[in-house]
């Protein structure tokens, strides 16, 4: 489409005041990790520079609640991964490749539920099923958690990756003599590499942000990093510094994340969002 | 050779149609469905079933009492309010993000240089962890020295509380939530409108259509699938907001911005009034009954 100067030159304004919207609420909490009390509390706001150094990062990253949060979430954000990718995948080569069977229809209703309906609903109960069976505070019931609320973001996204690859090949694998087996793991996943980095990468990162559910099923030993960081704001006098060094340690990993893979988290936002 | 290839096709055909109706392709569903049943239909049932008792974390005993606890919720003020803060964070997120995305979108559309630039920039808000914004956010919100008031005092204006002013509260919850979220209806329409068809804009602009009227009657009934899927999304996303609220003023000041889910979180766990928050997660289950059923309906579009 053709866009005459004026309309280039005011939609350049408008995006450029988005993005620095976009941006600036993370610039200013980085340059808050940065400062001491006294500039924190300047009355006048500091904008650029000022005394900057890494002291709020060193004593929250010194924190060994810091560390266990951290090594714990890596910890839940792997496993459910693996769980949600694994049985997402499974469910969505049925799905994609035969339109009727028994169960199709009410698994596709229950992941709807699942996807919809308020964290709470789910929290409430799952807390006393939870702490019954003696698996309050524990990281792989957190994980089975986070893998079962994410399942149609996997699911979803993979039927559309198996959908997009011609069944033919499979037709021919099964002429040549392979067994589903065969198919499956020796012709049709290498062939969904892509797509199953691109999901594996998305709901990677929805387990990393995921607060409600360790907020209500762990306590210490299962604390997730969302969790730790929350503490700032609930403690009685806010430590503004170690908050801000707290969110940026809890958003950096995604920050890397985000330029480095940005295509497959592009991709895993748009095409996540809704398929059969 | 050929008539062998041929049958061997044709049975393969049979075979096909045979094995998904008898072995079945539900095995593969096992895994997924044990997830499902694990963590949504077990613990609905036991949300169902303590609905109807008057437990709680602090008694050990419990009673059938009926429909008591949903009397209760029908009677009590605060399930009220924070029906009508959900509603209205709902609606009032969907009115500010949708028209905000969409111009977005259709800018970012023109493919003007650095258009990459821009759209990694302006999705980053999307993939952050929702708590570290609503940290970020409460960091710049605060009265006394967070950097709005600052600046507002820099130009002689009185800074306004935010977070802490009953009239102020629920919009800054909005205005937060939009500014994560915005960037997710941009990208959705923006993949919407790169995937249109040229055949129809080329007739319509051939026939000298304006860009106003390139919208409104070409692109704009094109992309509507797409737009109501987003909108969907948005809408069930906004009712089930929890985690910057939690951060940014866990339902205060007072009860200005307590909605559905945050109330049930404090039936649950503040008031331990377990039997109370296992009914009002079954409202709110039925209360979504009509999204759920709108959102299969996307889905077979």
């Amino acid at each position: 489409m053709k866009v005459s100067l004026f309309g280039r030159i005011a939609s350049y304004i408008i995006l450029s005041c988005a993005t620095l919207f976009a941006l600036f609420p993370i610039y200013w909490t980085f340059i808050t990790s940065l400062r001491d009390r006294v500039d924190i509390f300047a009355q006048v706001p500091v904008f650029f520079g000022g005394n900057l150094s890494f002291d709020n990062w060193a004593s929250v990253a010194g924190d060994p609640v810091f560390l266990s949060a951290l090594l714990t979430t890596i910890m839940v954000t792997v496993i459910a991964t693996a769980l949600t990718v694994f049985a997402g995948t499974l469910a969505a080569y049925a799905i994609a490749r035969s339109p009727k069977f028994v169960g199709r229809k009410s698994f596709s209703s229950w992941l709807i539920v699942i996807r919809a309906v308020p964290g709470v609903v789910l929290a409430v109960p799952l807390y006393q099923i939870v702490v019954g069976a003696g698996l309050y505070d524990n990281p792989i019931a957190l994980a089975i958690c986070y893998a079962a609320i994410n399942l149609p973001f996997s699911v979803w996204l993979m039927v559309g990756f198996i959908q997009g690859i011609p069944v033919q090949i499979e037709e021919s694998a099964r002429i040549d003599g392979a067994n589903q087996f065969k198919i499956f793991t020796k012709v049709l996943l290498p062939l969904l590499k892509s797509g199953l980095g691109a999901t594996t990468i998305f709901v990677a990162m929805l387990c990393w942000n995921e607060f409600l559910m360790p907020l209500i099923l762990a306590d210490q030993s299962a604390k997730t990093l969302p969790v730790y960081v929350a503490g700032f704001v609930t403690s009685q006098t806010i430590n503004y510094g170690g908050m801000a060094a707290a969110a940026c340690l809890c958003i950096v990993p995604i920050a890397i994340i985000t330029i480095a893979v940005q295509k497959q988290l592009v991709s895993g936002l748009s095409l996540g969002a809704v398929k059969d | 050779m050929t008539t062998k290839v041929a049958k061997s096709g044709k049975g393969l055909g049979i075979g096909k149609l045979r094995s998904s109706v008898l072995q079945g392709h539900s095995i593969y569903l096992i895994p997924a469905w044990l997830l499902l049943v694990a963590v949504a239909l077990v613990p609905l049932l036991y949300s169902l079933a303590g609905s109807f008792t008057n437990a709680s974390l602090l008694n050990t005993q419990s009673d059938f009492v009926g429909f008591d606890n949903y009397l209760q919720l029908f009677r009590d003020s605060r399930f009220v309010d924070s029906l009508l803060n959900t509603l209205l964070i709902s609606a009032l997120s969907i009115l500010v993000q949708m028209p905000i995305g969409f111009g977005l979108a259709v800018l970012l559309n023109r493919q003007l240089r650095g258009t990459a630039f821009f759209r990694t920039s302006l999705i980053m808000p999307i993939l952050l962890t929702p708590v570290a914004v609503g940290l970020m956010w409460r960091l710049m919100m605060n009265v006394d020295n967070g950097v709005i008031a600052g600046t507002l005092r820099m130009f002689g204006l009185a800074p306004i509380d935010w977070l802490g002013d009953r009239a102020v509260a629920l919009w800054s919850i909005v205005f937060v939530d939009s500014w994560q979220n915005t960037p997710f209806v941009m990208l959705l329409i923006l993949a919407g409108l790169q995937n249109l068809p040229d055949g129809p804009i080329e007739a319509a602009r051939v026939d000298g259509a304006g860009t106003f009227r390139l919208y409104r009657h070409i692109i704009l009934p094109i992309l509507s699938p797409v737009a109501l899927v987003v909108l969907m999304i948005r809408v069930v996303e906004s009712i089930k907001l929890f985690d910057i609220i939690y951060i940014l003023t866990s339902g205060g000041p007072g009860t200005a911005t307590q909605n559905i889910s945050l109330l049930d979180f404090r039936f649950g766990f503040t008031f331990m009034q377990t039997s109370l928050a296992a009914a009002l997660g079954i409202l709110i289950a039925i209360g979504m009954m009509p999204i759920f059923r709108l959102w299969k309906r996307a889905n077979q579009e």
